[in-house]
Formats: structure tokens, sequence, C-alpha cells
């Protein structure tokens, strides 16, 4: 419970369902953002705003080409939510951990 | 030591899933969980007391409790009870709370806002040659946007999404 936060970036990038399907739709490509918003009911600038989001996070970068801005999903930056994980779990194993020496007390004490 | 860590694995990436075996019979173990009296003697990490914990065992029941840190911070959380099977299961929602009771987000701690407003924690008890098989499933929802938006869909969505990225990277 006392675990340090995982930095909030991630998290909040991911949130959304549309720059989940963002990343998902990058993975195997590189694409215009143009060509991004055509897979979205969305409109282009609600597009453009996710994409901000998702480059401000460090999920993907943008680069300029003539008048083409083209989205790369950058995915190592995934990795952040598993640390998250990993300091629940030491939060858990921790608990456990007493919960174990507990039932130990307790068990010596049903011998006696 | 009568436990031991049989496994701990990450069923998937939002999914944290322990198993330990204790050699004490399952209606304690069920009791160190459920009967406040037994929960305060372990709950919270080394060194944290628990110097409340109130608990309304049934479905749609509410518990408090806290712990306290060497430095004597007090960190109170609330939840329901989702499912209650004696001596089984217990599933209950896990969120950080003031004194009171009432649910508040991490930032009252101090924590980041993007912590989990609310956790869902299912442990399970069974009989493993005569000793008791105990495993924690804890998942947790992101707070802000994505509680209001996917709810529920988060988990699901995002194991598929890592999937698929892993897949790619290998």
């Amino acid at each position: 419970m006392v675990t340090q936060s995982m930095r909030r970036d991630v998290f909040q990038a991911l949130a959304d369902p549309n720059r989940r399907a963002i990343i998902g739709l990058l993975a195997n490509q590189k694409l215009t953002v143009k060509a991004v918003a055509e897979h979205f009911p969305i409109s282009r600038p609600a597009v453009s705003r996710h994409v901000k989001i998702l480059a401000e996070c460090g999920l993907l970068v943008v680069h300029q080409k003539g008048r083409e801005r083209f989205c790369e999903a950058r995915l190592d930056k995934l990795n952040e939510v598993s640390t998250w994980i990993e300091q629940q779990q030491r939060t858990w194993e921790q608990r456990l951990d007493r919960l174990d020496d507990y039932l130990n007390e307790l068990k010596a004490k049903e011998r006696k | 030591m009568i436990g031991e860590t049989e496994s701990t694995q990450r069923s998937a990436r939002s999914e944290l899933v322990i198993t330990r075996i204790f050699d004490i019979p399952r209606e304690l173990v069920w009791k160190a969980w459920t009967d406040p009296k037994h929960f305060m003697r372990w709950w919270g990490p080394k060194d944290f007391t628990a110097p409340f914990c109130e608990i309304d065992l049934r479905v749609g029941g509410k518990y408090l409790n806290c712990m306290r840190s060497p430095e004597g911070r007090e960190y109170w959380s609330t939840g329901v009870y989702r499912e209650i099977i004696p001596m089984e299961k217990l599933v209950y929602t896990d969120s950080f709370a003031d004194e009171e009771g009432n649910v508040v987000s991490a930032t009252y701690y101090g924590m980041s806002p993007d912590f989990p407003l609310e956790m869902l924690v299912t442990v399970t008890f069974e009989d493993y040659d005569g000793k008791t098989k105990m495993t924690l499933k804890h998942t947790d929802l992101p707070a802000g946007e994505m509680s209001e938006q996917t709810g529920a869909g988060w988990n699901e969505s995002f194991d598929k999404l890592a999937g698929s990225l892993i897949r790619r990277k290998g």
C-alpha cells in the first residue's frame, strides 16, 4: 500500500481506449497522423491530441517528413507498467511474510 | 517458516497472482483474514502495526482498517466484500480511505494521483496435502480518466495490447 507509485505518464497515456488502439495500430507500422486518424471515428484534431499525449509520455515519437508527420511507437516504455506490478508484488510478499509469521505463532499456541 | 512461497507469477501485466502453502488448517488461515482480532496481528509491512480493524463479513459489507508506520503515520483502507464462501474464497475491493471510512485518492497520502482508486483482491483457500494452499489475486484499475471511460475493459484490452506488442518485439 505504501509502495512508491510508478511514474504516472504511461498509465495515463494508456488509460484511454483510443490511445491504446493507436499504439496497437502503430505496433506493426509507422503511419502518418492523417493515416492514423482514418482508422478512428473521432475527429482528426482529437486524434492529434491523443498522439501528442502519447508522444509526451514517450510511447511514440513523431517525425516530420516534408509536410507529413509520421508516428512511430516506442514500445520499451510499456515496461514501466510491469514495474508497477512488481512494486505491488513486493508489498503483498511483505504482508504475506507477516501472515506466515503470525500463523506460525498460532500454530505454536495450538500445540500448547 | 511454516509457509513457503510456491510460486509468484504475473499472469498478466495488470494482475498479480501469489500462491503460498501454509502448514496450518484452512480454518485458521481463513480466520487470519476475516477476524479483526487476528487480522490486526499481521496486516501491514514489517514493523508496521494495525491499530484498527472493523470487518462486516457479508456480501456488500464493508471493512475499515488502519496501519501505522514506525514513525506513527497512519494509512487507512476500506472496501466492500463482493463474494464470501467461508473457508474457500474471499473477494473484496480495496481503496485508500480517511479514518471515517470515506474513499480517498492516493494523493490524500501524498502518492501519485494515478495510484489505482480501487483494487480487487481475490483470496482462495484450498486443502493441500494436509496443509492450506492460499492463492491471492490482485487486480488494479488505474484511477483518473480510466475508471470513467473503460472500467473493467481495461485489463482485457491492455493484456491483448501488451501481448501483441511483445509478439512483435520477439
